[in-house]
């Protein structure tokens, strides 16, 4: 079972329901089995290794990765079964690159598993739009999961995903323990930490500084006519004045005063 | 997204349901052998037993009566230069009991020899038959260049 493949039955489970619904409603007219072709359902173990032609090829060539553009004219329920199919896609596909991998055999086209991640990934974008723009409809938010900005328990900040608990926050004496006056947060290993770790940021501030005073003071000794505008412009923090003046930024003319 | 972001279990129902699994698995030749109906699997590590049920039940309709899962620890080796550890990841591995009726063999995928090699082999076979002919030919008459006959 392929992509191409997978990609066809899809549409003809698609256009399957379409038409049999047509039929239904406009007449009693029975459908006309012949001219529908589906793929017989394999509902079975077999399904977790690639159809038997495919067992000893070296090259097996796929179609592309479904586009979100394409997925999002589909209906939900279109997805939730794409989804299920390349769900045992990529199982079969991870099955087969095992197998291969234990009879030190080349796995043919591997690029197969990413096209179809990137098929899920796709689905799962376009349901997340659709489950935002349901939610800011209905209640006026995201409905997305909230996330706050925490300072974390080594003092640093930190994107915090919120998630349920069973005991509130003003309960949980083993959640507030590291806060208080005398935890973790306030020992001595996480003031030690937090001293140098300011020390590394601030050092590093001052060397930027430095070496940015340094390049604008060469630049002077280089170039004599430069426009002081831009300059100021390109090193904001830079006292573009005072790197002027200095013994650094004579060059070997005559200065201009 | 929601179906991403589990909520805590809570008694009664509804119950969660999972609309869009993530879960991965992989079926793998049993090892050690196992009886017939048992099947081997490699599985996210996230899935519990009844997920792997589930799983099979409902996706891949394979009726399943038991599930034993075990995480099987990584090989450590060192780097062969440096000397360093490294560590392979870990496995969630699932042994499936199917019903007694029901029978399972791993299927050998890569006994049947494609075209090309088929052609590979036939075409070895002759270089070494006209090459043993050769030899036949030339066995009475040493120090004779091979170009020297009829």
């Amino acid at each position: 079972m392929n992509l191409s493949f997978v990609r066809s039955a899809f549409k003809i489970t698609t256009a399957l329901t379409k038409r049999s619904q047509n039929v239904f409603r406009l007449s009693g007219v029975a459908v006309n089995r012949k001219d529908i072709h589906t793929t017989s359902k394999v509902d079975d173990l077999m399904e977790f290794f690639d159809s038997k032609k495919n067992w000893a090829e070296t090259n097996i060539r796929v179609g592309r990765a479904w586009k979100l553009d394409e997925l999002r004219i589909k209906s939900n329920t279109d997805l939730h079964k794409l989804w299920y199919i390349l769900l045992k896609e990529r199982n079969m596909l991870y099955t087969m690159q095992l197998e291969c991998e234990q009879k030190v055999r080349l796995f043919p086209n591997p690029e197969r598993i990413d096209k179809v991640q990137e098929s899920m990934n796709n689905i799962e974008t376009v349901v997340r739009e659709r489950n935002v723009a349901y939610y800011k409809l209905e209640t006026g938010e995201t409905g997305e999961r909230p996330v706050e900005d925490v300072i974390n328990l080594i003092g640093l900040p930190e994107k915090y995903e919120k998630k349920e608990y069973f005991l509130p926050k003003f309960i949980n004496t083993r959640w507030i323990k590291p806060y208080i006056e005398h935890g973790y947060t306030n020992s001595c290993a996480i003031l030690k930490f937090r001293k140098f770790y300011n020390e590394k940021i601030h050092r590093e501030e001052k060397k930027a500084r430095n070496r940015d005073f340094n390049h604008v003071q060469h630049l002077f000794k280089r170039f004599p006519d430069l426009d002081i505008e831009k300059v100021k412009a390109e090193y904001p923090k830079v006292d573009v004045e005072k790197a002027r003046q200095t013994k650094k930024a004579r060059g070997h003319y005559f200065p201009k005063f | 997204m929601s179906t991403r972001w589990y909520p805590l279990y809570q008694r009664g129902n509804p119950q969660l349901r999972v609309f869009l699994p993530n879960f991965w698995m992989k079926l793998v030749r049993p090892f050690p052998s196992q009886q017939p109906n048992i099947i081997q699997f490699q599985c996210s590590m996230e899935m519990t037993k009844y997920d792997i049920k589930n799983y099979l039940e409902k996706i891949y309709n394979v009726p399943v009566v038991d599930v034993r899962t075990k995480i099987s620890l990584g090989k450590f080796k060192k780097d062969v230069g440096k000397g360093y550890v490294i560590k392979d990841d870990d496995q969630k591995l699932a042994f499936v009991t199917l019903p007694k009726t029901m029978k399972f063999e791993f299927p050998d995928l890569f006994s049947t020899k494609t075209d090309e090699e088929q052609e590979r082999e036939k075409s070895l076979e002759e270089a070494k038959k006209s090459y043993k002919k050769y030899i036949e030919q030339n066995k009475n008459r040493p120090d004779i260049p091979s170009w020297f006959s009829i």
